[in-house]
Parts: C-alpha cells; sequence; structure tokens
C-alpha cells in the first residue's frame, strides 16, 4: 500500500451563504496522479489552495505530508514539499524564462539546478526567452518548471490546460506524464474529461462542493458509464426489429443505423451472430462509455469547453 | 536575508526592463527639470516680456518728443521688456495682436499721450514752485514764531511769498497719463503694470529733483551663489520619489496582484515581510539613481551645485521606505491596476502641489498651508532642500525624524493590509 500524501476529511469551505467545498472526504496516495474533475464554481479550487495553505479552511481537516494545513508551523513544512501550477499562471513579463524559474527557485533553501529543469521541460531553447515573448503552452511550460525547482514531492497543477489549443494541450499532458514517470504525485484539476482520463490514475468527480463519485476511470466507467453500444452500419429497419425482439433497447436512427445496448461480451456475439444469420454484411462500430457518460450519469450534465455545467 | 534579495533582484530587472515604467521613473522627472530649468533660470536673454509702446507725443515734424522718447528709454532700461513701437496713426490693440510673432503671447500696450512733454513740465514746475512756496512759508512762522525777523525782513519775505503763491496759481494745473492696456487673463499683468508705475514714478522723482534716501543692496541668504535650478531640483526629486512609491509601485503591485504572481510567490516560503523588504530597496536603489541621473543633468545643463552627502542619502532611503510604505497600503487596499492609478494619482498629484515642492509655500492661502502641514511630501521635500542647499543640518534632521516616524508608520500599516492569504 502506498504511503498516504494528502487526507481530508469532512472539509467545508464556506463564503457567507455560499459552501464552496460542502464536507468532502479523500485521499491521495505517493506516485498516483489524482485529478479533480468539475465544472467550474465546484470547488476544485478552493479545495486545492486550502492544502497549498493560501486559503483558510472552515471546518475539517486537511493534511499533506501528514502536515496539519492549519498549523503556522506546519505549513512552513508543507510549503518546502509542494510544487504548484496555479490557475492562469503568470510570471514577470520582462523577466527571461530562467530569471524566472530562479525567481521561485530563490525562495526555496533545497532547489534543483535551474538548468536541470528547464532540460527536463524541454525549454532549452526558450531560456533566454522573455516571459511575455512565450505562446501560451511554453508559458504553461515554464509554470510546470517553477513548480519543480523545489524538487516537491506533491505536485498540484491547477487547470493546466485551461486555455490552451490543442497542441498545447497535448504538449502539457506530456510533461504531467513524465512527472509520473519521476515518481511525483499529482493532484490535477480539470474541467476536460478527455484530460482526467488520459492522465489521472483516479478520479474525483466534485459538482457544487461535494465529491460524487471516486475511483480509477475504469472503475468508473464499469460502474457508472452504461452499457457499450454496437453500431451496425446502415442495417435497416428489419435488422431493428429483430434485435428489438431478441435484446430489447435497439433503435434506429435517421441514417438506418441500428444501435444495440449490450451488457456484456456475450451479448454482442450474439448480436453479431444474428447478423450473420440474416446474411447482411454490413459495417460495424462499438463504442465504449467513457468519463463523459460517467459524468453525465453521475451529475446530470455535461460540461461544455468554457468548463460550464450544461 | 537571501528572499528580500531575489525579490529585490527580480522586480528591479522587472523595472528597469520596462520602457514605459523606465520613462515616467527617470526620463520625465529629467525632462520637468530642463524644462523648469529653462524657465526659471531666466538665463539665454529671450525672457524679456513683449511691451508695446504708442509713442503719440510727437512734434510738429513727426519726431518723438525728448522726454517721451527719454521715458521709453527709461523702460528699456529695466532689461524686463523688449520694447516694440507701435505707429502713432495706427490702431495700438489691432497692431499689437498683427504683431506678436508666431509664438503668440500676452498684449500689454503702454500709450504716451499728446501733450506728454508740455504736461510733465509745466507740472513739474508748478510742483516745483509748491515745494519752494512750502518751504519758505514754513521758515517765514518759524522766524516770526521765535521773533528773529525785523520789520523789513518781514516785509520782503511777504512780498516773496505772495509772488510765489500768485506764480503757482498762473501755473496750470498739468497732470499727463499713461495708459496700460492689458488682458484680464494675463497672470503677470500686475506685476508689468508695478513696474512700469515704478519707472514713471522714478521718472517724476528724478525731473522735481528728488533722490533716493533708503538704498538697496542685493545679498543671498545661503554662502553660495544658486541658481532658481538649484530650488527646484531637491522639490522635483522628492515628487517623483514620491510618485515611484505612490503611483509605480501601487500600480504594480495591483498587477502583480491580478496576475497571480503574489499568490504564486505567497505558495513558496516567502513571507509578506520579505516581500515589502524587496520592494522597498528596489524602490531605493531607483530614488538614488533617480537623484543621481537628476545632479548629473542638472550639472551638465544647468551647472547646478547640489552634492549629495551621507545625510542627502540616508533621507532618500528614508522618503523611499516611507512611499514604499504607502504604496504597500494603497496596493493593499485596491483590488485592479486602474483603481489603484487613480487612487494613486488622486493622493499624489494634490500632495505634490501643496507640499512646497514646485511652489512657496508662503503663497498659498492658511488654510491650505494648514494642509500642507500634514503631508508627508512636505517634510521630505524640505529635509532634501535643506540637505542639499542649505546643508541645514539641524532641519534635515528635524524632517528626517518626521519622515522615519512616517515611514515605519507606513510599512507596519503596508504589512497588515497585504493581503498573503486569499479569504
Amino acid at each position: 500500500m502506498a504511503e498516504r500524501v494528502v487526507e481530508v476529511r469532512s472539509l467545508v469551505k464556506q463564503y457567507e451563504s455560499l459552501k464552496a467545498v460542502d464536507g468532502i472526504s479523500f485521499e491521495l496516495y505517493d506516485g498516483e496522479v489524482f485529478a479533480f474533475l468539475g465544472p467550474n464554481g465546484a470547488g476544485k479550487t478552493t479545495t486545492v489552495e486550502i492544502l497549498e495553505c493560501i486559503r483558510p479552511l472552515t471546518s475539517g481537516s486537511a493534511k499533506v505530508f501528514g502536515y496539519d494545513v492549519t498549523k503556522r508551523e506546519d505549513v512552513k513544512e508543507i510549503k518546502k514539499r509542494i510544487g504548484v501550477l496555479p490557475q492562469d499562471f503568470s510570471a514577470l513579463d520582462k523577466l527571461s524564462v530562467k530569471e524566472n524559474i530562479d525567481l521561485i527557485g530563490g525562495m526555496y533553501k533545497k532547489k534543483l539546478d535551474t538548468f536541470e529543469v528547464i532540460k527536463l521541460l524541454d525549454l532549452e531553447d526558450k531560456a533566454k526567452e522573455r516571459f511575455e515573448n512565450l505562446s501560451g503552452g511554453l508559458k504553461q511550460r515554464v509554470g510546470v518548471a517553477a513548480a519543480l525547482v523545489n524538487d516537491p514531492q506533491l505536485v498540484f497543477l491547477d487547470e493546466p490546460t485551461t486555455g490552451l489549443d490543442p497542441k498545447a494541450r497535448r504538449e502539457v499532458w506530456g510533461v504531467i506524464e513524465n512527472l509520473k514517470k519521476l515518481g511525483k504525485t499529482v493532484f490535477l484539476t480539470t474541467h476536460y474529461m478527455e484530460e482526467a482520463q488520459v492522465l489521472a490514475d483516479r478520479i474525483a468527480i466534485i459538482n457544487k462542493g461535494k465529491i460524487a463519485v471516486t475511483g480509477s476511470s475504469q472503475d468508473l466507467i464499469t460502474n457508472y458509464g452504461g452499457r457499450k453500444v454496437l453500431v451496425i452500419r446502415k442495417g435497416g429497419e428489419k435488422l431493428a426489429e429483430t434485435l428489438q425482439g431478441l435484446y430489447g433497447d435497439t433503435a434506429l436512427n435517421h441514417g438506418g443505423d441500428v444501435i444495440v445496448k449490450v451488457d456484456d461480451v456475450n451479448e454482442m456475439w450474439r448480436a453479431l451472430s444474428t447478423l450473420t444469420d440474416m446474411k447482411m454484411n454490413r459495417e460495424i462500430e462499438i463504442q465504449t462509455p467513457t468519463i463523459e457518460d460517467v459524468f453525465l450519469k453521475v451529475v446530470g450534465g455535461r460540461i461544455t469547453e468554457e468548463g460550464e455545467l450544461k | 536575508m537571501i528572499r528580500p534579495l531575489v525579490i529585490f533582484l527580480a522586480v528591479t530587472k522587472n523595472w528597469i526592463r520596462s520602457r514605459s515604467g523606465l520613462f515616467f521613473s527617470i526620463m520625465f522627472p529629467v525632462l520637468l527639470l530642463i524644462v523648469f530649468g529653462a524657465i526659471f533660470s531666466g538665463g539665454g536673454g529671450g525672457g524679456a516680456s513683449t511691451l508695446f509702446v504708442q509713442n503719440l507725443d510727437r512734434k510738429s515734424d513727426g519726431t518723438v518728443t525728448e522726454l517721451s522718447s527719454a521715458f521709453v528709454g527709461a523702460l528699456n532700461s529695466t532689461k524686463v521688456f523688449a520694447i516694440k513701437d507701435v505707429p502713432a496713426d495706427a490702431d495700438a490693440k489691432v497692431w499689437a495682436r498683427n504683431n506678436l510673432g508666431p509664438l503668440g503671447g500676452n498684449i500689454r500696450i503702454v500709450t504716451i499721450s499728446k501733450g506728454f512733454q508740455d504736461d510733465l513740465l509745466n507740472g513739474t514746475l508748478k510742483v516745483r514752485v509748491g515745494i519752494s512756496y512750502g518751504l519758505l512759508s514754513e521758515t517765514y512762522q518759524y522766524l516770526t514764531l521765535y521773533g528773529g525777523l525785523n520789520e523789513t525782513q518781514r516785509t520782503i519775505y511777504e512780498q516773496g511769498l505772495a509772488q510765489l503763491r500768485q506764480y503757482n496759481e498762473i501755473l496750470p494745473d498739468s497732470r499727463t497719463s499713461l495708459t496700460i492696456a492689458l488682458d484680464a487673463s494675463d497672470q503677470s499683468g500686475a506685476v508689468i503694470k508695478n513696474i512700469v508705475i515704478n519707472v514713471a514714478n522714478a521718472f517724476n522723482y528724478g525731473l522735481i529733483g528728488a533722490t533716493n534716501v533708503i538704498e538697496f543692496k542685493d545679498d543671498s541668504v545661503t554662502s553660495n551663489r544658486y541658481g532658481a535650478v538649484d530650488y527646484y531640483l531637491p522639490g522635483i526629486i522628492a515628487a517623483f520619489i514620491m510618485t515611484n512609491g505612490i503611483i509605480a509601485l501601487t500600480s504594480n503591485t495591483t498587477e502583480f496582484k491580478r496576475r497571480g504572481i503574489i499568490k504564486r510567490l505567497s505558495i513558496t516560503p516567502l513571507t509578506k515581510f520579505d516581500w515589502i523588504i524587496g520592494n522597498v530597496l528596489s524602490q531605493t536603489l531607483l530614488s538614488i539613481m533617480l537623484t543621481a541621473i537628476m545632479i548629473v543633468v542638472g550639472w551638465i545643463v544647468f551647472r547646478v551645485q547640489a552634492i549629495p552627502d551621507a545625510l542627502t542619502i540616508i533621507l532618500i532611503f528614508l522618503g523611499s521606505v516611507m512611499f514604499s510604505g504607502l504604496g504597500m497600503v494603497l496596493g493593499g487596499l485596491v483590488k485592479d491596476v486602474e483603481a489603484a492609478s487613480a487612487l494613486g494619482n488622486a493622493i499624489a498629484f494634490p500632495m505634490m502641489f501643496l507640499s512646497g515642492t514646485y511652489f512657496p509655500m508662503e503663497i498659498m492661502p492658511s488654510y491650505l498651508q494648514s494642509i500642507s502641514r500634514v503631508l508627508p511630501l512636505t517634510y521630505f521635500s524640505e529635509g532634501l532642500r535643506y540637505a542639499l542647499i542649505y546643508r541645514y543640518t539641524e532641519g534635515v534632521l528635524t524632517n528626517m525624524a518626521l519622515v522615519s516616524a512616517l515611514a515605519v508608520a507606513f510599512i507596519i500599516l503596508g504589512s497588515v493590509v497585504t493581503r498573503w492569504k486569499e479569504k
């Protein structure tokens, strides 16, 4: 069993009448990538900032490496051990990439060599470039480099790809995968389903300050994703009626495709054998549920590109 | 002590590489010094005010009379005016407007009326006769009172007095007049008018043979001979150390706050106090650079004689701390850059003009002088002037004590209102 790095119990953050975080509990284990997946205003950043010791909690408890985030002496220890890429990361515009990383590194007694970090993030060519001249993706990489300069055991990445184009987003994903390879524990917050599914070992779906479900993406899909879908292109009305009779839950779309929802592989084979029995040679497609289906099931909505719940 | 130094280096580099920051912090004060110096140094001979003179007192051949010409010469000898003669047959106001020159300016017209010389001569003679009569009359009364006159002498005195009185009555009661036309918006109009009146009075006294009993001599309260720019230099330096602290630092702090840079730093072991010290050190370096550049430019362009000593450097440090502290207070209170800039300007500009930085406090109404006495810039600029110009150590130390107290107060207040944790 891996060591527990973060332990949160019944955490509440109240702003007057608004409960931003509403009694959540979860843990992070050494070396895992843990994702908080939820829409804007779900309480992701508030939770992360409480763990980063820059926002006080209202009630409950939060410990990082066993240190209490509410105790002054413990906070010093926590700050030494964590690296942070805040939401909308920014740095001093007129300083170079190296100078900005040096600035953050200068705050720690124990730190990595700046060039080592620059190399790790593949920023050698941009080391002397001013921060203001970098693209969005490169700025995020500088942010990650700054988060790693104190060689932290735990790295918080708060919405690291928000606002980036798909290419830059993939670049950041590569960086996060590298962090995992380096054995870092990563706490990732995101509103991108695919990002959480691709990168995280475990996902907590959070909405309105409460955690709806927690688990690995596979477990969540298995438990909440619903049935697999078999699509038979141009199957036609007759096939649809036959499969409906045999399995139920079959539909015919406007293009003449037959859509059958199946529970397992056996059911899928039986549906396909029906196709063979009817001597029909059709193109088929198997659609497996995703985290988006899980989210739809447990939250009852989808998240837009901008992070809003619809 | 390492972390404040890291902050100091980073924010200083960030500022030095910003063209707009560099312009408003260093170049703008230097330009202002040059402009102020050029306006108030009085050098270059271009400082004389244009005065249009229309001389209507002419002889039959059209030439001006001797006395009217002498009066124009007297005006010219003040070196205050660049005299422009208006033709006698022209409409003076229209002619003046058409002959102001490409740069324009205020129209000031002195008109010497026709008969100026005759009236002046007759008027002067009547005055002289009147004075003679008065003196003789007083002497006669004195001698009569103390019995110093016999009958013959008394008769001679009385005949003489009667003849003088008759002569005085015969002489016409002539007075000549000068017309001075000024623009109502002319701020220097009152000064110009007084100078013309003084010249006219001196002319009058000269004609009746009076001499000056009181004579003025020029002296200086300082041991060296300083120019006007020497007096403006400490004020401009003080004012821009103030604006750099209040406006630039406040805007920077709110900008760093808006962009999450302060939040990012607060996640590290950096403390709020480290952050404040780093910024104060950066402002101090900026202030010392500003002072050095201003003095060097002032020396090259105007030969200013102000040389900073150790007390000046200490005072500049304390002033920088004071205004950085005030900047931190404002930066902590406002949320966005626009509000920070507006608040900084709203505080800095009135303070700049009410603290005796550009205008002597003595010319302000007493209620404004009372306000200026509670403004921190008053003590800083006064102390800097004492340090750089008067070498008045006691005055420097008194102001330094006040600046130190305010510096401590603002730094403490700044560290209280600077938010290092989210809500």
